[in-house]
């Protein structure tokens, strides 16, 4: 989204864009398993923490599971944690070959769909971001995360295969995503992390460059989300050509602004345990302002956490952290 | 000849070429992997105590090495991890009948609750090519596992892997049992969102922010 860009990069202020929903469930009196199993409860999730916090723009939650589950994944749907892939769902060529690529009708997507058509309609002070897998990450949900590391070495044709009908898939959700009128969509990649710069660019950028040439415009930007990248595969990311790049606390920020072209947002990367959950508000604003202060003079730069804040996040980090940003820009 | 077979293995295993059907390393394709090479270097008279100090001890550490300095990634260290394990199998038998000693035995799981497994994979496979007998309790692993473990092997070292911050706080109750049923256990644990201090904070004795970290410290105690 240019217009989103353009903001960003115009802006005399830094923006703050914590990616959480959590804090909105636990807040509603709801439980994780509600808000990734009812649209309703979601969006009011969102639209809670839109209506409390002063962020620079509303996310869904990141939920690494649905679009398993879409394709026949057997999913573990706790109270009140993140959702996980209980096993693999494809083990050799012949599976992958038989492996259809789901309709969007499929498990928990129109769920995911109402939520963020509600948000897009409802929250008008603000832009709305979706969120979805990223395909190489998809695909070791699929496959199984270690054996995936291997057969890209040792079946690299099967797994080009089964990344390509992941794609497939995450282009049409994607556009469904674009056509709620949300503003964007966060790209979560954190299994291409593990990866290098050149498994990387081949297993995971040709394909998000997929995503991105179909979905991306200047009404609704990409933002390639990686947090295992831990600074040997930032390249890779920027190929994608998503106009943003999400990074976690890995990762040296400094160096990363000087990696990536100004006129590509960089989004990062406090830690969201360490710092938002573990924290103390003394912490949280000391370790805001010092990275404020590091990434002083980076126009394209955007505080954010460094992944989704997990449940249990105390509502005093959040203020502290986002008062922090405002006294800064003040 | 039996140094060169232990320096093959050495090579198949650090640059993870498994056996002979595996096309990877490609400039090793066609040629003998870890499993072929150990077959023939018991063959050859080599000894298993050779072939794991020599050689696969050896390779593991160059690759832990590489790992922690951003010259090889994930996928290369478990192609490592697969060889070393190709090369084991042959080796098992001198392990039961106790003709190789190895450094202790390893407990390792991942917390209850939570089902993510390619940190503890990895790493029981780096500590296994340490000279370690592992015994991998996997995922979702409840206290009275871990518990009944420890006590059918008192002189074992646990470790306990967590990715969720939902799950990290399952670690404590896991290793209070496991010290109230055998105290002198010592128990690491690792994961992404954990951190030496939450480790020192719920009574670990290690932290392992990398596998690299982890066999050091392993090594340290065993010493």
């Amino acid at each position: 989204m240019k217009q989103f860009i353009d903001q960003i990069l115009q802006s005399p202020n830094v923006a703050a864009l914590p990616i959480m929903t959590h804090p909105g469930i636990e807040a509603l009196g709801k439980t994780v398993r509600d808000a990734v199993t009812d649209g309703n409860v979601q969006y009011q999730a969102i639209q809670y923490l839109s209506d409390n916090f002063n962020t620079t723009a509303c996310t869904s939650i990141m939920d690494l599971t649905v679009e398993a589950e879409a394709f026949g994944s057997k999913i573990n749907l706790p109270e009140n944690e993140v959702p996980s892939v209980l096993e693999r769902l494809v083990s050799d060529v012949d599976s992958v070959e038989a492996l259809v690529v789901p309709t969007l009708d499929k498990g928990r997507i129109p769920q995911y769909l109402l939520a963020n058509k509600l948000a897009a309609e409802n929250i008008k002070d603000k832009p709305v971001f979706s969120g979805c897998i990223g395909p190489y990450s998809l695909a070791g949900r699929l496959y199984d995360m270690s054996e995936i590391m291997v057969a890209i070495y040792i079946d690299p044709e099967t797994m080009l295969s089964l990344l390509s009908k992941c794609t497939e898939l995450l282009v049409n959700y994607c556009k469904a995503l674009k056509a709620t009128g949300t503003a964007g969509v966060i790209i979560a990649e954190p299994a291409a992390g593990l990866l290098s710069n050149d498994d990387c660019m081949v297993y995971s950028t040709a394909f998000v460059k997929q995503i991105v040439d179909a979905v991306q415009d200047d009404g609704f930007t990409v933002i390639l989300h990686n947090c295992g990248n831990t600074g040997q595969c930032t390249d890779a990311m920027v190929a994608s050509g998503a106009r943003a790049l999400h990074f976690g606390n890995a990762i040296d920020m400094e160096g990363v602004l000087k990696q990536c072209p100004s006129d590509v947002v960089v989004m990062g990367n406090l830690n969201p345990v360490g710092v938002f959950k573990q924290g103390s508000v003394e912490s949280v604003k000391l370790e805001t302002r010092s990275l404020l202060q590091k990434m002083a003079g980076y126009k394209n730069f955007v505080i954010s956490s460094g992944c989704d804040l997990p449940p249990h996040v105390p509502e005093v980090n959040i203020r502290a952290f986002l008062e922090t940003v405002e006294a800064y820009n003040s | 000849m039996n140094q060169e077979l232990l320096e093959k293995l050495s090579e198949c295993v650090e640059f993870g070429k498994i056996n002979l059907a595996s096309p990877y390393p490609p400039q090793m394709k066609g040629m003998p992997g870890a499993d072929e090479i150990t077959k023939e270097a018991l063959e050859a008279g080599v000894t298993p105590g050779e072939i794991l100090n020599e050689a696969l001890i050896s390779a593991m550490n160059k690759v832990g090495q590489k790992f922690s300095e951003n010259k090889i990634f994930v996928p290369q260290m478990l192609l490592s991890a697969k060889a070393m394990s190709a090369s084991m199998i042959h080796l098992k038998p001198f392990f039961a009948n106790g003709s190789v000693k190895r450094k202790g035995i390893f407990i390792i799981g991942t917390v209850f609750g939570d089902l993510h497994d390619i940190g503890k994979n990895l790493f029981s496979m780096m500590v296994e090519g340490a000279g370690w007998e592992v015994i991998d309790l996997g995922i979702d692993v409840k206290i009275e596992k871990f518990v009944e473990a420890v006590q059918q092997n008192p002189n074992a070292v646990v470790g306990i892997s967590a990715l969720l911050t939902t799950t990290m706080v399952h670690m404590k109750p896991v290793i209070e049992a496991i010290k109230s049923a055998v105290p002198e256990t010592k128990v690491i644990v690792g994961g992404a969102p954990l951190s030496a201090e939450f480790a020192a904070s719920i009574g670990a004795d290690g932290y392992g922010k990398n596998p690299q970290e982890g066999i050091l410290w392993l090594d340290k105690i065993s010493a």
